[in-house]
């Protein structure tokens, strides 16, 4: 009975996160159990480095104890690595997050993908991320789509992407949009990547062929600190309800 | 009942055929998915040379240009060139999971670079296409060969106390000379070698048929396969002429 703990790092209202509950779980193996967990205190979005620093402790601290906590792999419900490099120099399960893993899966599909951000503030972070992977050249484009847009706005950008940036693929930039996949798969006739149901299957991939990430490339530290990391948190959260 | 058609490119024994659809014991795949390994009916001896990578496109498209129309939900193609993927991506909806370009995507989710291990020195060119048209080639450490000729009929039984050794440490020397973050296997003919790997080296061992089958599942699974703006459709429907090249050429490959 494999366990996944997902890392939820943003707030999201009750309503919304069953939504995404029921659909990330379609198509997973009847035995794989999923546990939602949301972090301490964090940025309701990254639209600033700062807040990509303060996600990156947030979803390290939330995921510390995944291993010994009995889980068999970790799983992020947001399209970020942040958090994830540290926890794989932390942890001897698979760490998977929406972002590099999708888009690598993204070029078994076609040769270049174009990423749908949610709001104009996104675009830099996708930038950074594909440039970080090394995938700038097989990235034909970042396009923002805002929150709450009609379907109509987001299908002319994501059409823009394929006719105009010559994109392959197109990858849903969050993991809240993943209302737009079929339709806008359909009216393209592209793949549409909905980012955390591709996290999840991911993340089984690994564990029924018994892959982890190398500790080669994330080794461990010489001395670590995990009641710093804590104490970080716990006084982040103390600060957030003072308020 | 998710059915993948797994296309083995070379005609062979019920006996040689076991030893490709024992790859399948090394995954753990959904209890509903069937696998059906067919070998090929036409092709060349060896995939070693480009009169072999020639032949072998014609050879896996000949196998599973009707997979779809037989009902198929996928297809894996069990050899590291990935030979015939693009071709039959052009005319089929389904999915169509080639090893080659899967194993190093995979291996770019768990490191930053790989090495290949591979038998011999002729294999080299097989990969040389899938990188490039990737553009990662920077992130291929090495590949490295232990010199062996490959049998690819009665893979690697009965040799594992020669070839196994050698391939641990060549595999080692990818890590601690190369800087490979990640093995793959160079060829899923390699399969019975991975698990005495996996269990010796400090990095993670890529087994790329068993990987091919979980990803068809995953595709299927996700409803998700090829983009048809990377492989379009061909403008005549070529199937009949294949096949009948395909007839042709059968009845002329040289007696078992």
């Amino acid at each position: 009975m494999p366990g996944i703990l997902v890392i939820t790092p943003f707030p999201t209202d009750e309503a919304a996160l069953a939504a995404r509950k029921q659909a990330a779980a379609a198509g997973l193996s009847p035995d794989t159990k999923l546990t939602w967990r949301e972090v301490r205190a964090g940025p309701d979005a990254v639209a600033s480095a700062t807040d990509g620093m303060l996600l990156d402790l947030a979803v390290f601290e939330a995921g510390l104890d995944a291993e010994a906590g009995g889980f068999d792999a970790v799983c992020i419900d947001a399209f970020s690595e942040g958090g994830t490099a540290a926890l794989r120099s932390m942890l001897g399960i698979p760490v998977v997050a929406p972002g590099r893993a999708t888009m690598l899966h993204a070029l078994t599909l076609g040769a270049r993908f174009a990423i749908l951000a949610q709001g104009q503030h996104a675009v830099l972070r996708h930038r950074k991320e594909a440039a970080a992977c090394g995938l700038m050249a097989q990235c034909a484009s970042v396009r923002a789509v805002e929150p709450g847009a009609a379907f109509a706005t987001a299908l002319e950008e994501a059409r823009r992407c394929v006719e105009e940036d010559g994109a392959d693929v197109i990858l849903l930039g969050a993991t809240a949009m993943h209302q737009l996949a079929t339709g806008l798969a359909e009216a393209l006739d592209v793949p549409v990547i909905d980012p955390f149901p591709l996290c999840l299957q991911q993340a089984e991939t690994l564990l029924t062929l018994g892959l982890r990430h190398s500790r080669r490339a994330y080794p461990g530290p010489v001395a670590p600190r995990p009641d710093v990391l804590r104490a970080l948190l716990q006084g982040a959260a103390a600060f957030a309800a003072g308020r | 009942m998710p059915r993948v058609l797994v296309v083995v490119p070379f005609p062979m024994s019920e006996e040689n055929l076991a030893q490709r659809r024992a790859q399948a014991e090394a995954v753990r795949l959904g209890a509903d998915m069937e696998l059906e390994f067919r070998p090929v009916r036409v092709g060349p001896a060896g995939y070693a040379s480009h009169h072999d990578f020639a032949l072998a496109e014609l050879s896996i498209v000949d196998a599973a240009l009707s997979a779809q129309d037989e009902g198929f939900d996928a297809v894996c193609i069990d050899t590291m060139s990935d030979s015939g993927m693009t071709v039959l991506r052009s005319m089929l909806d389904i999915p169509v999971i080639g090893p080659g370009r899967h194993a190093v995507l995979t291996a770019l989710t768990l490191g930053e670079r790989f090495s290949i291990l591979v038998m011999w020195d002729r294999w080299k060119p097989l990969y040389t296409k899938t990188l490039a048209e990737l553009g990662l080639g920077a992130r291929c450490a090495s590949i490295r060969s232990i010199g062996v000729q490959p049998d690819n009929q009665a893979l690697l039984a009965g040799k594992e106390d020669a070839v196994f050794p050698l391939l641990e440490q060549a595999a080692l020397r990818c890590v601690e000379e190369d800087g490979a973050d990640v093995i793959l296997l160079g060829s899923t003919t390699m399969h019975q070698a991975h698990a005495y790997l996996a269990a010796r080296l400090p990095v993670p061992v890529i087994n790329p048929g068993p990987l091919t089958y979980r990803l068809a599942e995953l595709a299927i699974r996700l409803r998700l396969r090829h983009s048809r703006r990377a492989y379009p459709r061909p403008r005549s429907d070529w199937r009949a002429m294949i096949r009948a090249m395909g007839d042709a050429g059968a009845a002329a490959m040289p007696a078992r």
